[in-house]
């Protein structure tokens, strides 16, 4: 990619706010290119995102608006956020330019950078002040990430594999008849909280004492479950491999649309309830910078929300949208205070510190 | 008085300028160091990976911290001890281990008859049929190749409709430590093919002939003529399919349905999963390690084969 070379000696907050809000302003009116304050556009922004539904449903919600707004074109990068997230660390410690403008990053992630200090600090972008607060990154200062969206783990299932009705706990996947018929993801993400609480412990003993999750793990284990990541769920549904999962409910509202009979659930001990975000690596020249941050604050309008999320079913950070017709009163879509007191939530502080420890410890017990 | 343009063509004057240059800048006096400037380009791929491998062992030292994801400055061997003492490891490298050994078994067995048709049959068409197949896979990617067996051998794949045909119920054949052996002796197959076939080209025909002519039957020729003088193709192709099945990262990712990982899955993990490249670079060098030493040990017992381009062993 061709990057252009900074034409701000220094991009200040309030040089950055004032040529954002004439952006927004110019957006609103359709005024193409009539900013004289904007910086230099580069000829592309790079966005590292995830492959199939999940980049579909952004390019249909952000970066064809962004595009047809700017005339930038915008160009996912399919790179696992796991496998960029050493490139641009690397990046940044050797003072290069990072591969990539914007990354689509899980919460956790994404905390991992900001606590190494590779993020670009976000807190002016002038959308923030319409967002919820979900959008906000617990226990980091200002806004190094901007969550974009919630979703959760659900236990996704085939009805014809549930024919005395939908499964009420994580406990009924450990049924003989569901031996090698379930699917985890493979460092045991979104499953350790759940488990932690059918194992008979509780969620306030996380990180302390997680010996019931582990139990309960254990448990599930002599089921020989499969273990992936996100596409391999939706395959495994359409395959028949599969009767149930613990996966986001964006896949498995994937291999619905795909004509596989599925349903979710979030059983009575509870699924984890997670967030997504954006952010900026640092290294970039300024004018790219500047329009990254543009891309940013585009994500965080109702439009681009309202689309994006419709594609994924997943919940965002703006007041006022719309849920999907086929996820009105899903629980896998919570808007309310009742719909969220079913769902666990744990801090990305404790998350951040503790993950590799858990990713481990699961790993162990299902590769033993 | 100007000579024909004939007698002195452009061509010949285009390679007296190339070795005035090659002159100037290797003189003649430097002759007698040419055959050393023929290793530069191997001493400077050597040389990047040793420089690598430098890397690797100080990264392996330094411990991560998990509140600012950064490495320590001081060295410790904290990694090293949790290489040792942690039982997924152990798990991981037993199993990789083991299936190395019996991925080069299995491949070696199965790949001699292939090589000793190809080398002797005297249908030129056979021998271009097998020559054919053997290629034809290294067209068509690992990673290709082994999502073609999930095709072939899943739940709703053929092998399983055609059970179906028979009464037989679906049965899993794939996500299971088998189906990663079977994977990679499929893939490691035309290696040891490969390895071979020179092998046994090398063997005199004449003396199965002369073996035959005193009686020997084709088992005796077989044990006392033929896999006697095949031991450097056996060993050549033993030691590649050896470290390439111990090191494999695709076949047990994608056939082993994520609970039949090796220790390239577990190095893997560790770069880009819990971001800890300490630990992942450990287990780097552990693998390094250990395959070294397996090879080291076979060149020890059999020496090294077709490797040793020809030389006996000393």
């Amino acid at each position: 990619m061709k990057r252009f070379k900074p034409t701000l000696s220094h991009l200040s907050r309030r040089t950055f706010l004032q040529a954002t809000a004439a952006f927004g302003g110019a957006s609103a009116l359709g005024l193409r290119g009539a900013y004289s304050q904007e910086p230099e556009k580069p000829a592309e922004i790079i966005v590292r995102a995830w492959g199939g539904s999940w980049v579909d449903s952004l390019k249909a919600g952000v970066s064809d608006s962004f595009t047809k707004m700017t005339g930038i074109a915008v160009r996912h990068d399919l790179t696992e956020d796991n496998e960029i997230q050493p490139k641009v660390w690397a990046a940044v410690a050797q003072n290069r330019v990072p591969p990539i403008h914007i990354n689509w990053d899980t919460t956790t992630n994404a905390t991992k950078s900001a606590l190494r200090g590779v993020t670009e600090d976000l807190s002016d972008l002038p959308n923030l002040a319409n967002v919820t607060d979900l959008a906000k990154p617990a226990g980091l200062e200002g806004f190094p990430i901007v969550n974009t969206y919630g979703y959760v783990y659900v236990l996704a299932y085939r009805p014809a594999a549930f024919p005395d009705g939908p499964p009420k706990s994580w406990k009924d996947l450990l049924e003989p008849k569901f031996k090698g018929r379930l699917a985890f993801y493979n460092d045991g993400i979104g499953f350790h909280f759940p488990a932690q609480v059918a194992g008979g412990g509780k969620l306030e003993d996380i990180p302390g004492n997680m010996q019931p999750a582990w139990d309960f793990i254990t448990k599930m284990k002599a089921q020989q479950p499969l273990l992936g990541e996100d596409p391999d769920f939706t395959t495994w549904f359409q395959n028949g491999e599969i009767d149930a999962a613990c996966t986001i409910s964006t896949n498995a509202r994937e291999a619905r649309k795909n004509g596989v009979k599925i349903e979710w659930v979030v059983p009575e001990e509870g699924a984890k309830f997670d967030t997504d975000g954006l952010w900026i690596p640092k290294g970039l020249p300024e004018n790219e910078l500047y329009w990254a941050k543009q891309y940013i604050n585009h994500a965080l309008t109702k439009e681009a929300q309202q689309v994006w999320l419709d594609g994924l079913g997943l919940p965002g950070v703006v007041p006022g949208l719309t849920p999907p017709k086929d996820l009105v009163g899903d629980p896998s879509y919570p808007t309310t205070e009742a719909d969220f007191k079913r769902l666990i939530r744990i801090s990305s502080k404790v998350q951040v510190e503790n993950e590799s420890e858990w990713f481990s410890k699961f790993k162990a017990i299902m590769q033993g | 008085m100007r000579a024909a343009r004939t007698a002195y063509p452009l061509k010949w004057r285009i390679m007296d300028a190339l070795e005035g240059v090659a002159a100037a800048i290797w003189p003649a006096r430097f002759k007698r160091a040419t055959p050393y400037l023929m290793l530069l380009p191997a001493v400077l791929l050597v040389g990047l990976l040793v420089l690598g491998l430098i890397q690797i062992a100080d990264a392996s030292l330094r411990t991560l911290d998990t509140t600012t994801f950064q490495f320590s400055d001081d060295y410790s061997i904290a990694n090293f001890r949790r290489a040792l003492t942690e039982p997924l490891f152990l798990v991981v490298a037993q199993r990789s281990l083991i299936a190395a050994l019996i991925v080069t078994a299995v491949t070696l067995i199965f790949a001699f008859p292939y090589a000793y048709l190809m080398v002797r049959t005297r249908s030129p068409r056979l021998r271009k049929f097998l020559l054919i197949a053997l290629f034809l896979p290294f067209f068509i990617g690992q990673v290709v190749r082994a999502y073609g067996w999930l095709i072939i051998l899943g739940n709703q794949g053929m092998v399983n409709e055609a059970l179906g045909l028979v009464g037989v119920a679906p049965m899993r054949l794939i996500y299971n430590y088998p189906a990663v052996l079977f994977g990679l002796v499929q893939y490691m197959l035309p290696f040891a093919v490969l390895m071979l076939a020179p092998a046994l080209t090398a063997i005199p025909e004449e003396l199965e002939a002369a073996a035959g002519s005193l009686g020997a039957n084709w088992v005796r020729i077989f044990i006392h003529v033929v896999l006697p003088l095949a031991r450097p193709g056996f060993i050549g192709a033993g030691v590649v399919v050896l470290t390439l099945s111990l090191t494999d990262f695709a076949v047990p990712a994608i056939l082993g349905g994520g609970s039949q990982d090796f220790i390239a899955n577990a190095i893997y993990d560790q770069f880009f999963r819990t971001s800890d490249q300490g630990l992942g670079a450990t287990l780097a060098l552990m693998l390094v390690a250990l395959g070294s030493i397996l090879v080291g040990l076979v060149f020890a017992l059999f020496g090294a084969g077709t490797l040793a381009m020809g030389r006996s062993r000393a």
